[in-house]
């Protein structure tokens, strides 16, 4: 955890998360979740929370809080499906978060029994909850590590350059941007996706959507909408970008809807873990987000969903929980979020009418 | 870390482990306005005060971070932790304070990180009921008697035990635990003592030479080789920081030499620690206090313990 050089580009960092995505104000009691190879960031954070007089209650773990990897591998199991009233207290009580993830290795918590991890989800509903309804500011960022590097097939020098240049923009410029597409999608009622192997259509009559003009997310750069729960029609390959769902990598994931629902999935790899995901609840078989991405700083796939899913000329959709703010109904346990790069062959089209082909916006 | 957090979760309890960079967290207590420090934000509250029992477990990279924060700032935040931490000092939550051996609690003491290891294991794995056994017939006699005095070259200092009684920390809130201590009586301290053999450790500091008169109980004359300032800045932190919180007396056969470290160096045998701030209100205390800094005088070349006019231990070793 060597810092030789303190990096400009971190105390940047921090300021944006602090000062743009939060907006912190006096006396907030700012949650910060970390691990230990944040620590730069964490610190240059704690630093910007201080100078606007608010408290920094910083929850760093070996794994993300409030969940002890180590603990809920061997504890009791009605107590891995329940929050202790101490932290359940401090969902409550904070007035902001940020979730800073620094993994040491990608695959961390891979081999936590699949029922144990479903008991783990459902406590931590008790934290998601009041971010999702959007009750108080908050935002997911990373701090480059060797293991998102390598995630990502890059040195950790070359992680770090796309990871600044994706987050520290000029996001005011990029709102105006991301608005024109939003009022575009807004005032269309069906959206089909169109490449290789893939038909869909899906609704948004009655549905306003979001940007994310870098506030909830870092890197932001999308915008997005809860798709009307039972209007999926036809197939989708997620072909060009593996998906991940806990730990586990899946490649070439097709899915068939019918109706708003899943009714047949498929998967070149990991396709148990796909069918594990549409079994746990029912929920989880409906889309709870089409998201589109718009972020010119992310070229490329990077086995990374935060970024990914803003890389520009890719959709995204999540099966699952969705944005009770933007209309969405559908309730899960799960939100998972899958990548289709449409710069091969793709097509986007609103009300039929081609929007986007190959990855290029035809406006 | 881990293993602790595995067998709390295999006693079926929650356990609610904290990181942090360091004791005090620089960056944000170095920047944040003054009214923050003085008070918890609601969910470090909500915390401390709904927490069963409480493990510390230090590992320092760097036993000086922390450091560059001002004092003043330090005791505000700790005065605003001290009603929310008091349940624990105060024995009615059990609590221990242990360490983790790293090349930074090596390198204060001196030693390889090989050498730290073999010490701290030493000092923590060892027959803790023996050991508490003969700490009781140690504790059984000061209970019985009502003077102390402390004699040594430089150092003649009387204070007061009547009425009070000790504890022996065994299995208690530190580990290595193996030493018997008291709440002195508060008004009692008379005298002059010089902490002449090691170094007064706190907050990061190291002071060497530290020199106190006492008078009434408190301190009226203080001085010290080095980092004075420090001294005087902590003896006017609040009103019971010039008084008397501590009088213990190190018995743990397996620490022999100053590390730098106040958890293990109270517990020299053939050392004695006074406190500056808060006394334990378990053992009669009344002195309250942010600060608790434990000073170690070894008393192994030359020094005494008098009880009642009695020698009891005559250059460290026992004469009862």
């Amino acid at each position: 955890m060597a810092h030789l050089a303190a990096d400009p580009r971190v105390e940047q960092y921090a300021r944006l998360l602090v000062e743009r995505c939060l907006d912190v104000q006096p006396n907030w009691q700012v949650l910060v979740r970390s691990t230990p190879l944040a620590r730069p960031l964490v610190e240059a954070v704690q630093g910007a929370i201080a100078e606007r007089g608010a408290y920094a209650v910083v929850r760093l773990n070996w794994s993300l809080w409030p969940t002890d990897l180590v603990w809920a591998a061997e504890a009791p199991l009605d107590l891995v499906g329940e929050l202790p009233a101490i932290d359940r207290a401090a969902c409550e009580l904070m007035d902001a978060r940020i979730t800073i993830e620094a993994p040491e290795n990608t695959r961390q918590g891979s081999d936590l029994d699949p029922e144990r991890r479903a008991l783990v989800r459902r406590r931590e509903r008790v934290f998601f909850r009041r971010t999702m309804a959007m009750e108080i500011p908050w935002v997911s960022c990373q701090f480059p590590t060797q293991a998102l590097a390598q995630e990502a097939g890059l040195t950790l020098p070359q992680l770090e350059e796309i990871l600044y240049a994706a987050c520290l923009r000029d996001w005011d410029a990029e709102r105006e941007r991301l608005l024109r597409y939003l009022q575009l999608f807004d005032a269309a009622e069906e959206v089909r996706i169109v490449g290789p192997g893939t038909d869909l259509r899906l609704s948004l009559s009655g549905r306003r959507g979001e940007v994310d003009d870098g506030r909830t997310n870092m890197p932001g750069g999308e915008i997005f909408y809860a798709p009307v729960e039972d209007s999926a029609e036809g197939t989708i390959v997620f072909g060009e970008c593996p998906a991940v769902y806990d730990g586990h990598e899946l490649q070439g994931v097709r899915l068939r809807f019918r109706a708003g629902q899943v009714v047949e999935a498929s998967a070149a790899t990991g396709e148990q873990a796909l069918l594990a995901a549409l079994e746990r609840d029912p929920g989880a078989r409906r889309l709870g987000e089409l998201g589109i991405g718009l972020n010119p700083g992310v070229a490329r796939p990077m086995r990374n969903v935060l970024f990914d899913e803003k890389m520009e000329g890719s959709i995204h959709l999540a099966l699952g929980q969705s944005y009770s703010f933007l209309g969405g109904t559908n309730v899960s346990a799960i939100h998972w979020d899958l990548v289709k790069d449409l710069r091969q062959g793709g097509r986007l089209v609103l009300d039929g009418r081609i929007v986007q082909a190959e990855g290029r916006w035809l406006l | 870390m881990e293993e602790a957090t595995r067998r709390i979760a295999r006693r079926g309890a929650y356990a609610l482990p904290r990181l942090s960079f360091s004791r005090v967290d620089p960056a944000w207590t170095r920047r944040a306005p003054s009214e923050l420090l003085a008070r918890l934000p609601a969910i470090e509250a909500y915390e401390l005060d709904h927490a069963d029992c409480l493990l510390v477990i230090e590992a320092p990279e760097n036993t000086r971070a922390g450091s560059e924060v001002p004092g003043e700032r330090l005791t505000l935040r700790r005065s605003a932790q001290r009603p929310h931490v008091e349940p624990f000092f105060s024995g009615e939550k059990p609590w221990l304070g242990c360490q983790f051996p790293t090349h930074a609690l090596a390198q204060d003491a001196g030693m390889s990180l090989a050498a730290f290891n073999e010490l701290l294991y030493g000092a923590v794995l060892v027959d803790w009921d023996s050991l508490a056994k003969r700490m009781r017939r140690i504790a059984d006699r000061f209970d019985a008697g009502d003077e102390v005095r402390i004699v040594a070259e430089g150092t003649d200092l009387r204070f007061s035990l009547a009425g009070r009684h000790g504890q022996v920390d065994a299995l208690g809130a530190n580990m290595p635990g193996g030493e018997v201590f008291y709440s002195p009586v508060e008004d009692s301290a008379e005298g002059v003592i010089t902490f002449a053999e090691y170094p007064a450790c706190y907050d990061g500091r190291a002071v060497e030479g530290v020199r106190l008169r006492f008078q009434g109980g408190r301190v009226v004359e203080a001085s010290s080789r080095t980092d004075e300032d420090f001294l005087h800045a902590t003896l006017d932190a609040d009103e019971g920081a010039r008084v008397l919180g501590e009088f213990g007396i190190g018995c743990n056969p397996g620490i022999q030499r100053h590390l730098k470290n106040t958890l293990f160096d109270e517990k020299i045998e053939g050392t004695v620690h006074l406190a500056l701030g808060n006394g334990f209100p378990f053992l009669g205390g009344t002195n309250v206090s942010a600060v608790h800094w434990d000073m170690v005088k070894d008393l192994r070349r030359g020094g005494r313990i008098e009880l009642d006019g009695q020698v009891v231990q005559d250059g460290g070793t026992w004469l009862i």
